[in-house]
């Protein structure tokens, strides 16, 4: 029986070293997880001593056989005791409903504790297995009773309220330890008590507590926020700076109205486009109003285009440039204080392809940041998806290349012997509009 | 050429003011005659006035812009109407043009741009103009021979020494009877022409944007872009794959 607690403590100290260095936030729930998690390993220790104690009653002196005895039920009870305020605390961050069971919770929590410590202790030898017995077996069992009633309360009454799927874990853990309660009342030999801790705990890691989960979820709350944030009404936008503009320029300062009629421009520009392939000229035009408010705000940058007019008809992934060009300024020009050029040049490559070069005149890569760009845009597709950083724009670029055009096209970095770098975006040259 | 009479229709009285004060209708020989804000009232101005031009807002409250059109219309064949949407949707053009309006614009309007707009507006009062004239009575005017021979010639290096010689006529006469006749300078309305004949070959055929170029008398296509692109407010691609996509939606 021994080895059994020796696997169940392996297993629940593998969860542990997982949920403790997966850094995350401190809220109450995962508080309480933290304390469940080590309270159940000190439990499943004990399990593992008194197996070995109540078999060896000759060679282990009385004394300390009741010691851990007792040591190790009043963990249980107070293993059961934080299963139910963990599921108290969940149940109120889904109702939004107070607590109002903590004080009988932690009364019974008391006098349980106590008993445990003062009930006479009795041991029961069988040809089966021994098992330790008498009055105070009433705490373990009493414990899990009213626990599992208080749970199963909560859970009848705030049924509507709760998520389905946190409804089922803690219906299936309390079922768990309930169906194990009873084998073990009816068994007493079995020793199985660990067990069904462990489960229960482990229904709850997996489930609600997994790392991966909560940050698939984090993740998506990210994104919707972003998605709510793009959502304000781009025409009340635009419209409002025109009637800015419009009453700059009855002030008289067209300085003013022209930037707001450029930035205007860009917006009206960037919410127009909800295909997935667009004209190169619509790429080029977008990027010219980005570039115009850049230049105004940096009068020492410049901005060159040396575009082949034929390929303006040309089908590029929608919003590919200005990622790129943008990244040229921030990681380049900007530490040269804005000063220099940009030069956006198109033309048309062998085997019906055509190459567009941002070359610009910035600081260029830093020590091992080439190769480190480069690394990331040949393993694009294993790139974790990031929201934010530096290489998010220009990995997302390279994703959309590769995903809309095909294999063979996509995003590279160079060096320029005169310094700054240049980005050459290799791409189909066809004009079909599908 | 008489004042051209405008009223402007728009729910926002700032984009009312620029218009008014920021574009140059003086130097356009046109004059604002008066202002509405919502479609009841413009409605009832167009009628009582009886401008020649409305410059009107889609989105304008009581009834929109494209219904006042349609109402106009009938009563009003004479008026030329130009929308200012902010709606920048395909479908809203599709409707105006429907309703035979002069020109579509924009929101935020470049009023320095607006200008090619009015120009294009008096080319096609003075074509409707010609139109309605007895043609009999058209064959001795100069400005029709004038405007005839340039339709001809569109893919040629025209200037106004061309004309004058072709005419036996002072250059300086022919700037002055473009000014008086249709309202606007020789290479507006040279512009004006060549883009029309570059929107019709660009829809209608699918030779390349150089051929194009070409034909419309811009032996660099560079240039040919540019100007199309400031006329119509995109570049001649753009231009042909929007009414490609267009057509093609309105058929599936």
């Amino acid at each position: 029986m021994l080895r059994m607690e020796i696997a169940l403590f392996l297993v629940l100290a593998f969860i542990a070293c997982i949920y403790f260095s997966a850094g995350r936030k401190n809220t109450p729930l995962h508080k309480t997880f933290s304390l469940l998690l080590l309270t159940a390993l000190v439990h499943l220790a004990l399990d593992s001593v008194t197996v070995y104690t109540v078999h060896h009653l000759e060679a282990v002196p009385g004394v300390l056989n009741d010691a851990v005895h007792r040591l190790f039920l009043g963990s249980m009870v107070l293993v059961i005791y934080l299963f139910y305020q963990y599921i108290a605390i969940l149940v109120e961050e889904e109702t939004g409903k107070p607590r109002r069971l903590d004080r009988p919770a932690g009364i019974f929590l008391a006098v349980a504790e106590l008993g445990n410590f003062l009930l006479p202790i009795s041991y029961t030898v069988t040809p089966d297995g021994n098992y330790s017995s008498g009055p105070y077996m009433l705490v373990p069992y009493g414990a899990v009773a009213f626990y599992l009633l208080l749970c199963a309360g909560l859970l009848a009454v705030n049924r509507r309220q709760i998520d389905k799927k946190k409804k089922s874990v803690i219906g299936i853990a309390l079922t768990i330890e309930f169906v194990v309660c009873i084998l073990q009342g009816l068994k007493h030999t079995w020793l199985i008590s660990g067990m069904g801790i462990t489960l229960m705990t482990l229904s709850f890691y997996l489930t609600l507590e997994n790392p991966d989960i909560l940050r698939a979820e984090l993740t998506e709350q990210k994104m919707s926020m972003l998605y709510l944030k793009s959502q304000v009404n781009p025409h009340f936008l635009y419209n409002t700076l025109d009637t800015i503009r419009i009453q700059a320029q009855l002030n008289g300062d067209k300085t003013v109205a022209d930037l707001l009629m450029r930035l205007v421009d860009f917006f009206r520009l960037s919410v127009k486009v909800d295909r997935q392939m667009v004209a190169l000229d619509d790429e080029l035009e977008l990027l010219e109003a980005y570039m115009d408010l850049m230049c105004s705000r940096y009068p020492d940058l410049r901005c060159v285009y040396d575009i082949d007019p034929d390929l303006g008809g040309m089908q590029v992934p929608n919003f590919i440039l200005q990622p790129i060009v943008e990244n040229s300024l921030l990681h380049g020009l900007k530490n040269k204080g804005y000063r220099g050029e940009v030069r956006i040049s198109a033309q048309a490559a062998s085997g019906q392809r055509m190459e567009i070069l941002v070359c610009d005149t910035g600081s260029g890569f830093a020590e091992g940041k080439k190769a480190a760009i480069d690394q990331m845009l040949l393993n694009f597709s294993k790139q974790p998806a990031k929201l934010e950083g530096s290489s998010i724009g220009i990995l997302n670029v390279q994703k959309r290349i590769k995903l809309l055009c095909d294999r063979e096209y996509g995003l590279s970095y160079t060096e320029n012997p005169a310094g700054g770098v240049t980005a050459h975006l290799l791409l189909p040259m066809k004009e079909d509009v599908q | 050429m008489k004042k051209l009479r405008v009223l402007l229709v728009d729910d926002e009285i700032m984009i009312r003011e620029g218009f008014k004060r920021l574009f140059d209708w003086e130097a356009h020989d046109c004059a604002v005659v008066s202002e509405a804000a919502d479609g009841m009232e413009a409605l009832a101005q167009i009628d009582t006035l009886r401008p020649d031009i409305v410059i009107m807002d889609i989105n304008i409250p009581i009834m929109n812009g494209l219904k006042v059109i349609q109402l106009s219309r009938i009563k009003h064949p004479g008026t030329a109407f130009v929308i200012v949407s902010g709606y920048d949707d395909f479908s809203y053009c599709r409707e105006a043009l429907r309703l035979q309006i002069t020109d579509y614009i924009l929101k935020p309007v470049n009023y320095e741009e607006f200008g090619a707009c009015i120009d294009n507006l008096k080319i096609s009062l003075f074509e409707r103009r010609v139109a309605a004239a007895a043609p009999e009575k058209q064959e001795e005017r100069t400005i029709s021979g004038i405007t005839k021979f340039l339709q001809a010639h569109l893919a040629e290096e025209i200037s106004l020494s061309v004309l004058a010689e072709q005419f036996h006529l002072n250059p300086q006469y022919i700037s002055q009877l473009f000014k008086s006749e249709i309202g606007v300078n020789f290479l507006a309305y040279l512009t004006n022409i060549r883009m029309e004949k570059a929107k019709k070959l660009l829809l209608s055929t699918s030779l390349s944007i150089t051929e194009i170029a070409q034909q419309c008398g811009y032996g660099d296509y560079r240039v040919f872009t540019k100007v199309f692109k400031k006329t119509e407010g995109s570049t001649p691609s753009q231009y042909r794959r929007d009414f490609l996509e267009d057509t093609g939606a309105a058929a599936r």
